[in-house]
Formats: structure tokens, sequence, C-alpha cells
């Protein structure tokens, strides 16, 4: 999971390596999804999402489909 | 509050504070408990998916966001320096401590890079994104290559 200066230079990368590119997240979409995950893991209460819980974080900045999926097979 | 929940919080507590992976021994200590008790904690919490451990099954690699080994990803906050196992640990360090930072880490094509202010509300405008290679699916398969 790394940064790229930009979505050509990510297709670069992925070329270079025959690997086919995945779709990119901004950094304002990554925050939503860090701030999620570990908002409250300092806390007692904290616990990874379920699945479920992980596909309605993803789908609300817009990242869906299998390769978000937490239970995708195949 | 679970003994394994009592164990979570000393770890994330020790690495909020200096940065660094507690030993299990120093996690021993600080609770008061004994060495072999928070091993299987240590163990359980693998099997929750809240700590990544190295081979040994008691030296901790992951307390994600926190890496336990130096990394790419840096973050400084109020003056501790702490590595993050991704791009997106990078972001969730801050996030964690609930306390703006400075993430610096570089983009994986070119070597530009990256150094991003990011505020208890997020982080300032970039053009850099972010790319995985795993499915969320498959994270956890491999977590060190994910």
């Amino acid at each position: 999971m790394l940064f790229f200066r930009s979505e050509d230079l990510v297709k670069a990368w992925c070329e270079a390596r025959g690997v086919a590119p995945n779709p990119c997240v901004r950094l304002d979409q990554l925050w939503t999804l860090a701030t999620a995950w570990y908002g409250t893991r300092l806390t007692p209460e904290s616990k990874r999402p379920s699945p479920a819980e992980m596909r309605g974080i993803f789908a609300s900045v817009g990242l869906s489909g299998p390769f978000w999926d937490p239970e995708a097979r195949g | 509050m679970t003994f394994e929940t009592q164990v979570k919080l000393a770890i994330y507590g020790a690495f909020a504070e200096d940065g660094r992976a507690p030993s299990a021994q120093a996690i021993a200590v600080a609770l008061g408990v004994s060495y072999e008790d928070v091993v299987a904690a240590f163990a359980k919490l693998r099997t929750d998916r809240v700590l990544f451990l190295e081979p040994d099954g008691r030296t901790i690699r992951m307390a994600p966001p926190f890496s336990g080994v130096p990394t790419q990803h840096r973050v400084r906050v109020g003056g501790v320096e702490y590595f993050a196992n991704c791009g997106w640990d990078a972001l969730g360090i801050p996030a964690a401590l609930r306390r703006a930072g400075i993430v610096s880490s570089r983009c994986e094509q070119s070597g530009e890079p990256l150094t991003l202010a990011v505020a208890q509300d997020g982080p300032e405008p970039s053009p850099f994104v972010f790319h995985s290679l795993v499915r969320a699916s498959s994270w956890w398969d491999d977590l060190v290559f994910t």
C-alpha cells in the first residue's frame, strides 16, 4: 500500500512489474478510511470493522466492487 | 475489560509514548502479570487481527497503524517519530493519536519525497494518491507484502 505522485506514475510502476493497476485512492478518501479504522484504536472500545462495516466505509467514499469487498474470492 | 484488551491497551499506549514496539516482558511488568500470560494474549490478539507478530510468536512486528520496525513511512507527532506499515497507516497514526502530525514518505515510482501536514481534521490538499496491489479480502494473507 504505497503513495504515488499521480495516477500516471501508478500505471508506469504497475507496467514495469507486469501487473494491472487497481483503483487509486485520493488522500481525502484515505483519511476517511484511516479515521474509520484507527480513530478509536487507543480506546478500550476499539475493534476492527466487520466485513459489512468495511463495505459501508468503502462505499461512503465511493469505493466498491470486488477489489474492496473483504469477503470477495476468486 | 478482558485481559486481552488490557494487553492491547498497554501495547498501544507504549507505541503512542515513544513510537517503538514494547516487548512482551515490558508489558508483563507494566501489568504485573506473567510473561507467559502476555505471550498467550499476543497469540489471541494475532488471531483477532489486532497484532502481527514475528515468527517467534512474541515479538510485535505490527500493531496497526504502528510498525515495530523502521519503514519508509514516517510520521512525526508532538516530537515523537513513528513508523507506519503503509501509506494508509501513515494517515492512521495521526488518526489514532487524534493529533496533528507530519507524514514523510515518497512516490514509489519517481522517488519524489512526500511531506504531508495532517491536521486533526485531515491532510492538507495533495496530488499524491494511494494504491494497493492487494484486494481487501487478501490483506492478511501476507500482511508484510500488503
